[in-house]
């Protein structure tokens, strides 16, 4: 866990602490100026899973892509030959890239499945920016990203996507074919899910049109079928072009790895020494996938993909990691609301209180896994499993301004007041919860379901839609505005149009969803 | 560039029923292992070099069962491998020989059986996911099946619940299962319960004939899934598998009307792949 509000943008120390050779395979990874590779291989077709950009700050953002002309030979390989191949980068103002202001070089090594990270440095604040790499004669897609404005400086508005839950085998990501073509996009969140665990079979295969082969009808356990999972989600054009779209950054649920685990703990029985090995290609295979900084990098069975970052004044980031520090389920009551039990962890809990206290942000957002508010008592793999660490964190965003929390898991729109004390409906309320779909799990979907009642009991429930999309926030010194947007179908096919199923206003310094 | 692994060593084959477990130390992450590759060639045969067709499987965890053995015993010939992030092979390890316990399905004559010895819940009553229809057909936590009468489609539940399962009331179910013996065993017999998973929460499930106690029989901990999936034998299954086989003494049983029970006293469900009375040969 960092212990600073700003995370150094590439940390030395981390990288002395590891061995040489992994240092040596992350440096390479990230910056190969010095460094010399065979000629690429004559295959065609390496960008074929896209490219991406994340980690955004004022001056730069991560760069990702990874080489994979067959994106799903078995091996989790991509069809790359076990050497290293030289890539090239480049990054413009223009989509022409006649303005070129930054480039640099990769080494894709087969340790890190032929992925890339470089992070550019030393760009204009608030700008837009094109990217490309090259390998050999052939050149990526463009990407685009804004670098974040300038520290302190007053941004008249900034917005971003909210998605989750990417079970691309339930249905076609036609939520981020709508979220791809939104015309103000300055960041995506990914709130978890980005990958599923469960083997692929005609049970719940709901894709039409969706065939895979025999190595995706198991559930996911070795590196080589993390590797090729990702490779699976990632070969849809829509969640491409999302990503080519804008800088994204993400934070984890529990499909990542399995089902509801919990911390070291499996939920399936398996023992806790042999599921560390488990968490380690599964949080390895997130890194290789994702354009995460170096910090994310596991070390074994650990790592940290905490991470906060400032737009100018306007609003503060804290990505969360509900997963990996959480207590287990609890066995009773009088366990679950213990006063010691957490879902972040000590470090965590420190660290996103230091944030929202040191904050002079006008907007204080929140990204997590699962979902804050109180719903019932027998939720427990969401808030509701650990309640004093809720009343301590609801006490800590109390002391920030606006706190808004995003969160994914439930495949349901859900928009919600958090209550400033669960425990006292006179409380009032202290911040929002804007809860995404998912962009496919659960198929097609209904806008009222068996859940429904859990939820709308509640008079800080505002919205509950149980069909698919995402969710579109506009923030302003003024106002939140959140558009929560749903497709009718995905398992047909990608066709359905958008639809808007709810918009709120949330003014600044009044913690409401007022219908837009 | 990247180290090729270490070579795997410790590998030791447990016998089990139908099953033979193997185990090794782990390598660490360091570096990050993708996999373990497990080659086998039956019988006490040497291996030179592992062979892609003897692949038995792969598995990110240091152990690995080789299940779905033939329940008279089998006997293989085993070496591992580990395979890094780059996809670089260690060396194998060294050949480990082991043999699976004969089960007494295969060396006992069947008196009676509930279900097939498959691997599958699926020939049972509300399987393979219906198990919140138990608590509502058996509101005394009771099931009775009556050999001859009875068919495990209509009659035998897939699921026995436990206190553990809040759904099913949170109390301990029992089974009592009728069965006609001509007459008065003069040997021991066996019972073979054989389980397609159980609960994370494990358990005891206590075993008596004709009002006598015969065994707490430990659970072990399961996957927690076979309430929802009914086939262990699909590859990749998360399902675990456990065979209980227990000795029934003569004295405990009588000509005619013979009751087993089964109660679930503690811990969650078990997935009933089959049960059977055996007599010995």
């Amino acid at each position: 866990m960092p212990t600073t509000a700003a995370r150094a943008p590439f940390s030395r120390r981390r990288l002395l602490q590891l061995s040489g050779a992994s240092a040596a395979v992350i440096a390479l990874g990230i910056d190969a100026r010095a460094a010399h590779a065979a000629p690429p291989p004559e295959a065609e077709g390496m960008f074929s899973l896209g490219v991406a950009s994340g980690a955004p700050r004022p001056d730069g953002a991560v760069l990702w892509t990874r080489l994979a002309p067959e994106p799903l030979a078995d091996d989790g390989h991509g069809g790359m030959p076990a050497q290293e191949v030289m890539v090239r980068w480049e990054v413009a103002t223009d989509e022409g890239f006649r303005g070129i202001v930054a480039h640099g070089r990769a080494l894709a090594q087969p340790a890190l499945a032929h992925a890339v990270h470089p992070r550019v440095e030393g760009l204009e604040p608030g700008t837009e920016h094109y990217y490309r790499f090259r390998v050999g004669r052939e050149l990526s897609p463009v990407g685009r990203f804004r670098t974040l404005p300038a520290a302190g400086a007053q941004a008249e508005s900034f917005s971003f996507g909210l998605v989750s839950c990417q079970a691309w085998y339930h249905g076609h990501f036609t939520a981020h074919r709508h979220l791809a073509a939104e015309e103000d996009l300055d960041l995506v969140v990914f709130v978890g899910d980005y990958i599923y665990e469960y083997g692929i079979t005609e049970t719940n295969l709901r894709r039409q049109g969706a065939e895979v082969g025999a190595a995706h009808r198991v559930e996911i356990e070795t590196l080589e079928q993390y590797r090729l999972r990702y490779a699976l989600f990632k070969s849809d054009p829509h969640l491409q072009a999302v990503h080519a779209r804008a800088a994204a950054v993400a934070v984890w649920d529990d499909h990542e790895v399995q089902n509801d685990y919990a911390g070291p703990l499996s939920d399936t029985g398996i023992g806790e020494e042999d599921f560390a090995h488990r968490i380690a290609v599964a949080y390895r295979a997130f890194y290789e996938n994702m354009p995460l900084d170096v910090a994310a990098l596991p070390e074994g069975p650990e790592t940290d993909i905490t991470a906060g970052f400032d737009v100018g004044a306007l609003a503060r980031f804290s990505l969360l990691d509900s997963r990996q520090f959480r207590d287990p389920e609890p066995a009773d009551a009088v366990e679950q609301h213990r006063e010691d039990r957490t879902i972040l962890g000590a470090a965590q809990e420190e660290w996103v209180g230091e944030r929202l206290a040191g904050s002079e942000a006008i907007w204080n957002v929140l990204a997590n896994g699962v979902v804050l508010v109180p719903i019932t008592e027998d939720r427990t793999d969401m808030w509701d499993g650990f309640p004093a660490a809720r009343r301590r964190l609801l006490a800590q965003m109390a002391e920030a301004s606006n706190p808004v929390m995003l969160t994914g898991d439930i495949h349901r729109h859900v928009a919600a007041e958090i209550p400033a004390d669960p425990d006292d409906p006179e409380a009032g309320r202290l911040g929002v919860e804007l809860v995404c779909t998912s962009v496919a799990s659960d198929g097609d979907g209904a806008v009222t379901d068996g859940y429904t009642e859990d939820w709308i009991q509640h008079d800080y429930v505002k919205l509950y839609d149980g069909r698919r999309g995402y969710v579109h926030v506009r923030l302003t010194p003024d106002e939140m505005v959140s558009s929560f947007h749903i497709v009718e179908w995905i398992e047909a096919d990608d066709t359905a149009p958008k639809q808007l199923t709810a918009r709120f206003t949330t003014p600044a310094g009044e913690p409401r969803l007022i219908p837009a | 560039m990247t180290p090729r692994p270490s070579r795997v060593v410790g590998l030791d084959a447990e016998p089990a029923l139908a099953t033979i477990s193997l185990t090794w130390d782990s390598l660490g992450f360091d570096p990050l292992i993708d996999h373990y590759r497990v080659y086998a060639v039956p019988g006490e045969s040497a291996l030179a070099e592992p062979e892609e067709s003897s692949l038995l499987g792969k598995t990110v965890y240091p152990r690995f069962t080789h299940a779905g053995l033939d329940p008279e015993g089998e006997t293989w010939t085993y070496t591992v491998l580990a395979v890094t992030d780059a996809g670089e092979r260690g060396e194998p390890s060294e050949q480990v020989v082991g043999a699976s316990r004969p089960s007494v399905t295969a060396t006992g004559t069947a008196l009676a059986t509930i279900g097939d010895f498959d691997g599958r819940t699926l020939e049972h009553h509300l399987a393979p996911a219906s198990y919140a229809q138990i608590p509502t057909e058996h509101p005394d936590r009771v099931v009775e099946y009556v050999d001859g009468t009875d068919e495990p489609g209509t009659a035998w539940p897939y699921l026995l619940p436990g206190p553990g399962d809040a759904w099913a009331g949170g109390t301990a179910y029992r089974a009592r299962w009728t069965l006609a013996l001509e007459a008065v065993p003069t040997e021991d017999h066996d019972l073979a319960l054989w389980l397609v998973d159980t609960t994370r929460l494990g358990g005891v499930l206590r075993v008596g004939a004709n009002g006598e106690h015969i065994a707490d029989l430990e659970l072990p901990a399961g996957a927690t899934r076979g309430s929802r999936e009914g086939d262990a034998t699909v590859p990749g299954s998360p399902l675990r598998r456990a065979f209980l086989e227990l000795r029934v003494p003569a004295a405990l049983l009588q000509a005619g009307q013979n009751v087993i029970e089964l109660e679930l006293a503690e811990g969650g469900w078990v997935a009933w792949d089959a049960l059977g009375l055996f007599a010995r040969e």
